[in-house]
C-alpha cells in the first residue's frame, strides 16, 4: 500500500469517522445541555431573537467597524474563500464524487487560484493580527495557533500539489487533511458548527426580554 | 599400480572455463586488431578502379571568413544598434539571445546567487561576535511610547509572511538544480520544484498587495532628511557613538525604499513571467527572469540585516512590531528626534537626568 493509498484510504476513513462522530457528539451535547428555565413573562419572541442574533452579528456595529475593519475583511475573505475552495474546487468535487457519487459544476482554474489568494490573504491577516494585537495575543492560546496553522498547512499543501505531477504532494495534502479532521472536533475549529448556537443563544435571551440582540 | 601411473591429471572445471575465456579474449583481440589493421592499410593486391564518381567542385570552403558568415547568420549586422533591440535582427536567420540568457543564468546567477545571502549572514555573525547585542543605554525605563499602530503591524507581518514563502520557494526554483538535485536526487528536486512553482505563483500576487499596503502605511516618515547624513558618517552608530534620527533612521529608510522600488521590479517582472503572453518579444521574459532573480537575491540579503537589527541585534526593537510600543530609553537612544517630537521633551536632558549616555 502506498503512502497516498493509506492517507486517502484507511487513515481518511478513520479521520472522517472521528470528525463526524465527535463533531455530532459535541453539537448534540451543547443542544442537550439546555438552559435554566426563564420564569419571567416574555416581552418578545425568543425564536425571532435567535434568528436576529445570528443575522445581526454578520455585520459589525457602527462604533466597532472602523476599529476592526482588518478583522472584518480578513475574516470574511478567509471564511468565504475557504468555503468556495472546498466546495467548488474541481479536485475536491472529484474527490467527493469518488466517495459520495454526487458532483456539481466546479470553479474554473483561474477562479480557484483567485479565491485561494483571497483565502490565504485573509488567513494570514487574521493570524498576524492575533500576534500583533496585545489583547488578542493575551487571549489566544495554543489551540488558536494550532488550529490556524493546521488550516494554513492544509490549504498550502493543497496549493503546492496543484500541478498534479507528483503523488507525494497530493499525499502530503491528504495527510494534513486527515490530521485536521481529527483535530477539528476537539478544538475551537468547532466554531464552524457552533457559532450559530452561541449567537442564537444570546439573540434568544435578548429577544425574549424584548431587546435588540 | 597401473592406476597410479596413468592417473589422469585433475583439472578443475573453473580453471578450464577461465582458460577458455582467456583464449577467447585473446582471439577476439587479435580479430579486432586485424580488422582495424585492414581498415587502415590497403591489401597488397588492391588496385584503384574508376568508380564513375566525378570529383566535387573545387574550393568548396570558399574564400569568405566563416566566422563573419555565422555571425551574420545568427545576428544580422552586429554594428546596427537598431537591429540589436528588435525582435529578430534584420537578415538574421536565427537568434542566440536564448543561449546568452542561459549562460548568464547558469554561469553568474545560479553560480553566485547563494553566496550573497550567506555573505551577509557571515558579516552579521562576525559583527555579533565582536560587538554583541546593542543594549538599551540605561536599560528598560518601564515607560513606553506608541510607535506602530495595529494596521502598520499587520501590514508589516503580512508582508513578512508572504515574503518568507516567496523567498523559500523562489530559492528552491532558482537553486534547486545545483544545490538539491546533486545531494537529495533529481526526484526530490522535481517534487520540491513543482511544489515551489505552484506556491510561488500563488503567493506572488499577494506580494503586490502587501507592497501597496506597506507603501501607504509606512511612506510617511520614510523620506530622506539632512539628519540622515550624520547617520551615514557615523555608520549608524553600529561601531559606537550616538546617532540622532527621526522616526526612521537612514538604514530603515533605505530598506523601505529598497523594498518598494525593488518590489515594483519584482512585481512587474513576476507578472510578465506569470502571464508570458503579455509580451511578444521573448527577450522581455529573459530579462525578467534575470531581474527577478537579481532583485530577489538583493532583497533576501538585505532582509537578513533587517531581521538581525529587529531581533537579536538590538535590544527592544522587536517590541515596536510585536506590541506597537517601545521603551522610552530605546526611543531616546535610537530615535531621539522622534522622541522629542512625540513627547515634547528634550531627549538629551531627560537622558542626562536618568544617567543615560
Amino acid at each position: 500500500m502506498t503512502f497516498l493509498q493509506i492517507v486517502e484510504g484507511p487513515l481518511f476513513y478513520f479521520a472522517a469517522a472521528v470528525f463526524v462522530l465527535a463533531a455530532a457528539w459535541r453539537v448534540f451535547g451543547l443542544i442537550r445541555m439546555g438552559r435554566k428555565r426563564d420564569i419571567s413573562p416574555p416581552k418578545g419572541s425568543a425564536a425571532a431573537g435567535f434568528v436576529k442574533g445570528n443575522l445581526r452579528h454578520f455585520i459589525p456595529r457602527g462604533m466597532f467597524a472602523r476599529r476592526t475593519w482588518i478583522h472584518i475583511i480578513g475574516g470574511y475573505s478567509f471564511h468565504i474563500g475557504l468555503f468556495v475552495l472546498f466546495f467548488f474546487g474541481a479536485f475536491h468535487i472529484d474527490f467527493i464524487k469518488q466517495y459520495l457519487g454526487i458532483s456539481w459544476t466546479p470553479l474554473p482554474r483561474w477562479g480557484f487560484i483567485l479565491v485561494s489568494e483571497i483565502a490565504f490573504a485573509g488567513l494570514i491577516v487574521l493570524w498576524v493580527r492575533r500576534i500583533s494585537d496585545p489583547v488578542m495575543r493575551l487571549i489566544s492560546d495554543w489551540d488558536d495557533h494550532i488550529g490556524t496553522w493546521l488550516t494554513f498547512l492544509v490549504m498550502l499543501t493543497g496549493c503546492l500539489a496543484l500541478q498534479q505531477s507528483h503523488d507525494v504532494l497530493r499525499g502530503i495534502h491528504m495527510l494534513f487533511v486527515d490530521i485536521w479532521l481529527i483535530y477539528f472536533p476537539f478544538s475551537r475549529l468547532m466554531h464552524a458548527f457552533t457559532f450559530f448556537l452561541s449567537r442564537g443563544h444570546t439573540g434568544a435571551t435578548y429577544g425574549r426580554k424584548g431587546m435588540n440582540p | 599400480m597401473q592406476d597410479t601411473l596413468f592417473k589422469p591429471a585433475r583439472i578443475s572445471v573453473g580453471k578450464l572455463v577461465a582458460g577458455f575465456a582467456l583464449l577467447l579474449v585473446l582471439l577476439m583481440l587479435f580479430g579486432v586488431t586485424q580488422t582495424y589493421a585492414q581498415s587502415v592499410r590497403a591489401p597488397g593486391n588492391a588496385v584503384n578502379l574508376d568508380d564513375g564518381i566525378e570529383d566535387g567542385p573545387s574550393n568548396a570552403l570558399g574564400d569568405d571568413s566563416q566566422s563573419d558568415f555565422w555571425r551574420n547568420f545568427r545576428g544580422g549586422d552586429p554594428n546596427d544598434i537598431k537591429q540589436m533591440i528588435s525582435a529578430l535582427p534584420e537578415g538574421a536567420v536565427m537568434t542566440t539571445t536564448g543561449e546568452h540568457w542561459r549562460l548568464i543564468r547558469e554561469n553568474y546567477i545560479r553560480k553566485y546567487a547563494g553566496w550573497f545571502p550567506l555573505g551577509v549572514i557571515g558579516i552579521l555573525l562576525l559583527y555579533h561576535l565582536i560587538k554583541g547585542k546593542m543594549r538599551i543605554p540605561g536599560g528598560y525605563s518601564g515607560n513606553t511610547l506608541p510607535r506602530f499602530n495595529i494596521n502598520q503591524r499587520v501590514a508589516h507581518w503580512f508582508m513578512a509572511g508572504v515574503f518568507i514563502i516567496l523567498g523559500i520557494t523562489g530559492l528552491i526554483i532558482l537553486l534547486g538544480r545545483p544545490l538539491i538535485a546533486p545531494y537529495l536526487g533529481k526526484e526530490v528536486n522535481s517534487i520540491l520544484t513543482s511544489a515551489s512553482m505552484q506556491g510561488h505563483n500563488l503567493f506572488g500576487p499577494l506580494f503586490i498587495l502587501a507592497l501597496l499596503w506597506m507603501f501607504f502605511k509606512f511612506v510617511r516618515g520614510n523620506f530622506f532628511q539632512i539628519v540622515d547624513l550624520k547617520w551615514i558618517f557615523k555608520l549608524g552608530g553600529f561601531f559606537g557613538g550616538h546617532v540622532s534620527s527621526s522616526q526612521f533612521n537612514f538604514g530603515e529608510k533605505t530598506w523601505f525604499w529598497i523594498v518598494i522600488l525593488v518590489g515594483i521590479v519584482m512585481s512587474v517582472t513576476g507578472i510578465l513571467l506569470l502571464f508570458p503572453w503579455l509580451v511578444d518579444d521573448l527577450r522581455w521574459l529573459q530579462l525578467s527572469t534575470i531581474l527577478h532573480a537579481g532583485g530577489a537575491i538583493l532583497l533576501i540579503s538585505v532582509l537578513f540585516g533587517h531581521i538581525y537589527v529587529g531581533t537579536v541585534g538590538m535590544e527592544g526593537s522587536l517590541d515596536s512590531m510585536l506590541k506597537g510600543q517601545v521603551d522610552e530609553n530605546w526611543a531616546k537612544a535610537h530615535h531621539d528626534l522622534w522622541y522629542e517630537e512625540v513627547t515634547g521633551k528634550s531627549a538629551t536632558e531627560s537622558a542626562d537626568k536618568e544617567g543615560i549616555s
